[in-house]
Order: C-alpha cells, then structure tokens, then sequence
C-alpha cells in the first residue's frame, strides 16, 4: 500500500520535469515556424487550420462564442493585468435568441453592469448615475468569423497544449499563436463539454503574461432568470440617466487616412465623441481590429495646455502611445505591441 | 430656543429623509414659510450633489480655480484637517448648549460639513495634482502648471499616466471590443477591469 503511493509522486514528478521542455520544444518550433510566416503578406488566403490541428482556429473559437450562448451560468470572475487585480461577479443567462448578464464589480468603486444583447447599462450607485449605451461591436461576432472576409487564421494558429482543472471545471489548453510580430498570442482555457471561456491568458513575444483573467468560481447551468434580471436591468428609479453623444462618421468624413495599413487589421468604426465641458472639435474614435486584437485611434486637436509630451504607456496588455500631428494630437492605444502601435501612427495621415 | 436654528435642523433632517408625517409637514411648512429654511434645503443638496458627482466639482477646464487653489494649500500647513476638527466638534457645544445635547446628531453635522468640505477640497486637490503625494506636488505644480499626471508603476519601470489617458483608455474599451475573444470573456474583462481605473468611465 505504502509503495504504491509513494510510486505514483514519483511519476508524476517526472512528467511534471518532462512537460515544460515538450512546451518549450513546441515554442521553438512556432518561433521559426512564425519567422518563416512572417513575411508573408495579408492577402494570403491561407486555408483555416493546419493539418496536424484537430480543430482550427475559426472551429475553436466558434465552439467558444457557442458555449456562452448556450450557457447559463453564476460565477466569480478574476482580472489580473499591470499589477493590478479586479474581480466581479457574474450572472449570465442565454436562451439561444437573447442574452443577458450582470456584472457587480467587487473590487474598486461599485458597479453594476447589464448586458441585454447589445445593450449595456452600468449602475454607479455612488455618484447615483446610470450609463445607457449600445455597443455595437457586440454584434459583430460571429460574423468577424463567418464572414468570407475573416482573416483571423491568417495572422494566428490554435493549437491545443492539454487539459487543466479551472474553476472546478476541467478545461482544455488552447494556444492561439500569432504567425508575425504584430500581435500578442492568447492562451485559452475553454472547458471541455462545450468550450466555454473559463480562463484567458494575454501573452507577449517572449511568453511572459501580459494579462489574465479567469472564473474562480463557476455554477455552470445555474437558475438564473431572464425575466428577473432585465427587471433589474430596468430599474433606474432615482438614478440620473446619461447616454453618451457618440456620433457615427467615417475617418474620410473627418479628413483622415490610412495610407499604409497595418497587415491584418481591418477598420471597424468610427466615432466621434463630444466630451462634457470640453468645446472646439470633437475628439474621433476610429477602431480597427484584426478579429481577436483591437486598437483605438483618438485624434483631437492639439492643445499646449494639455499635450506636454509625447508618451508610450503599458499597462498590463493594453498599450497606448500620443504623438502630435500638425495640428493634431493622436493617441493610439490598444491590446497590441508597442511597435504595432506606431505602425499605425505613422500610417495615419491628414487628407486635405 | 431661536426658530432658526430649529428650522435648519428640521431641513436638515428633512434633507437626510429621516422625517416622516408630523415632522414631515412641519418641514414642509418651514420652508414655504422661512427663505433661509429653503436655503437651507438648497445648499444641503448642492453639498450632496457634489459630494456624489465627481463632474460637478472643479475638474481640469478651471485651470486659473486649480491654480489658486494650489498655491493656497501649498500655502497651508500640509496637516490641515487634523488641528481643526477638535475645534468644530467643540464651538457649536459652546454656542448652543443644551440644544446640542437634546441631538446627538448636530455637531455630527457640523464635523459632516467640515468634511464636505475637506472632501470638495480633496477632490479639487487630486483634480490639480493628480495622485502625487502632497510633499512633491507643489513642485511639480510649479514646472508644469497644466499637467495632470498620474504615476503608474509597472514591471516595465515608472510611467506617467494623465486622466485624458483614463477616459481614452474607457472609451477604447468600450468601443475597441470588436475581438472574437471579447464575446465570450472580453466583456467580462472589460466590466470586470474598468472599475478600480477610471473614476467615471
């Protein structure tokens, strides 16, 4: 008896030496395997998934998008990212045409955040306001992915590195590598009956983690009530109600250009966003995305007062970089590397 | 006793909710019959306002307000709340006596006002110099008058960080979710990572 566990540590001590140099194997091998990519240029219509996969990219993260949708569940919900960590608790439910979720944060000031399809509405009981807005880009998937257009897996691969429990739940490893230099690659845990996100992993070039977020504490297929939770959501009794002036545009309208783009990332939207006390022109908002990375250009005009310095921030995954354009002041920020960053500032150019 | 002073007590307690139907009316009659009971009312809820909306105190677009606000606090000895509250707890126990015995409450609401004050004071203070310790700031104050910097530490070395950048930074999240990732935890991440940063957003 006594032998037989002592034999068993043993073994999985070897395996545990074992496993992180087949990770570092297989890192290798996506390193040359990527500068091999990297050259190549965006219009490559490479075929969705390799090989040796058994699910591609596109088939991975769909079964994702799925399992949420599909899902009711309450959960814990933990964001660590630049040395800071938040978490909140989560309710979401879904019955296959509609979904709705509460969000209340427990860390930091208190929030409360519904999510009925496209419709979010924060509660922020401190300051008695309510925000109203629809978000769009909510929307969006799955067509990022359905689209003939998707683009995703020419700029990453997935590939599966095992299981782990998360959560209580067990959850299968999925690595989506970048096949250039230009973006960060993921790692996702998506539990194994139906693939829902129960951990995502931000990670740099050199493997480190930029950022992580993770359930904690998951009741999957939990009773949680459409009806009760859009009652809530309606509830703005005594709250000021605020719905932000974002005003649609393009970046042409606005006299701007993209006159080098950045391979893979595609424009999404374009805003422009009055801002309470300020006056002059409105600062623009042009998105773009390459269907997992996303990267904002600000533009306003320049201003002595307020822009001293041009900067480069980094915090956790999210990157921001200003620089002054003429008359203008840009800010570029987004979950990419700096250097993906200031492709786009140098690609961006005044129309006149 | 000075119908005065009852009447702010009533609209104070009128203010707090705490008044209900005798009470209730006579607070209602004190202010159609009083202006200064109304003003009372008035200022109470403006103080509340404040206090619960960050926006409505002194923010970045009045830089001359921030400017002279600065050099008087730097002006000021940089423990001020503390030699003061001995002094406001004590003054309206010397001025009205008993009065203040009958209500526990009233020099709470005189050292609540001192900290509305305080707090408006705070928050205009953290408006012109951002999250810089009090001991540094006036000197940065004085290099760079317009700056609203804030200092984050990360593991890739010191950064400075403004609250334009906070407010981008809220508006990338909320507009920049257009990920294949964002649908199933991307949201979340957002909700979830949002708060302890911006302050409104």
């Amino acid at each position: 008896m006594a032998a037989a566990g002592n034999a068993k540590p043993v073994h999985l001590m070897n395996f545990s030496y074992f496993r992180p140099l087949a990770l570092a194997v297989c890192a290798l091998g996506a390193t040359n395997y990527v500068a091999a990519q990297a050259p190549a240029p965006a219009a490559t219509t490479a075929a969705p998934g390799q090989t040796a996969e058994p699910r591609s990219i596109n088939e991975w993260l769909m079964r994702m998008h799925e399992a949420s949708r599909n899902r009711s569940y309450v959960g814990t919900f933990v964001v660590s990212s630049g040395g800071v960590m938040s978490s909140a608790k989560i309710w979401h439910v879904c019955d296959g045409t509609q979904q709705i979720e509460k969000v209340e944060t427990l860390t930091g000031a208190p929030r409360t955040v519904f999510r009925h399809n496209d419709q979010v509405v924060t509660f922020m009981p401190d300051q008695k306001v309510v925000r109203a807005e629809k978000q769009e880009s909510l929307g969006l998937f799955p067509q990022l992915l359905k689209s003939t257009d998707s683009h995703i897996a020419d700029f990453y691969k997935a590939r599966q590195e095992g299981s782990e429990r998360v959560a209580g739940v067990e959850a299968d490893i999925v690595a989506l590598i970048p096949r250039d230099t230009m973006r960060f690659g993921y790692r996702v845990w998506a539990e194994q009956k139906k693939g829902m996100v129960v951990k995502l992993q931000t990670l740099d070039a050199d493997g480190k983690v930029l950022e992580q977020a993770a359930f904690s504490e998951l009741q999957l297929d939990a009773p949680v009530r459409i009806d009760k939770l859009a009652q809530m959501m309606a509830k703005v009794d005594g709250y000021r109600v605020e719905k932000p002036g974002l005003v649609k545009t393009t970046a042409s309208a606005e006299g701007w250009v993209m006159k080098t783009p950045v391979p893979g990332f595609q424009s999404m939207s374009c805003y422009k966003r009055p801002l309470a006390g300020q006056s002059g022109s409105e600062p623009m908002q042009w998105v773009f995305s390459d269907g997992l990375a996303s990267v904002s250009i600000f533009v306003e005009s320049f201003d002595t007062q307020r822009h001293l310095r041009e900067s480069r921030v980094s915090l956790g995954a999210t990157q921001s970089l200003t620089r002054r354009i003429d008359a203008y002041w840009l800010t570029v920020m987004g979950e990419v590397p700096m250097a993906t960053l200031s492709l786009f500032a140098n690609g961006l150019e005044r129309r006149k | 006793m000075k119908p005065m002073t009852q009447h702010s007590e009533l609209i104070s307690a009128l203010a707090d909710g705490q008044l209900a139907s005798e009470d209730f009316a006579r607070a209602l009659a004190a202010c159609e019959a009083d202006a200064q009971a109304l003003d009372s009312w008035n200022t109470y809820h403006l103080i509340g306002d404040v206090l619960r909306s960050p926006e409505l105190s002194p923010h970045a677009a009045d830089t001359a307000f921030v400017e002279r606000l600065r050099v008087r606090l730097s002006q000021e000895p940089i423990v001020v709340a503390a030699p003061a509250l001995p002094e406001v707890r004590h003054a309206p126990a010397g001025r009205v006596g008993e009065e203040a015995a009958n209500d526990a409450s009233f020099p709470w609401r005189l050292v609540a006002g001192f900290a509305s004050v305080a707090a408006v004071a705070a928050i205009a203070w953290n408006a012109g110099a951002g999250l810089l310790s009090p001991s540094t700031a006036p000197q940065l104050a004085r290099t760079e008058p317009a700056a609203q910097q804030v200092l984050v530490v990360s593991e890739q070395g010191t950064l400075v960080r403004d609250a334009r950048t906070q407010e981008l930074l809220a508006a990338h999240r909320q507009l920049g979710g257009t990920s294949a990732l964002q649908m199933p935890s991307g949201f979340l991440r957002n909700a979830t990572f949002e708060s302890p940063q911006g302050e409104r957003r």
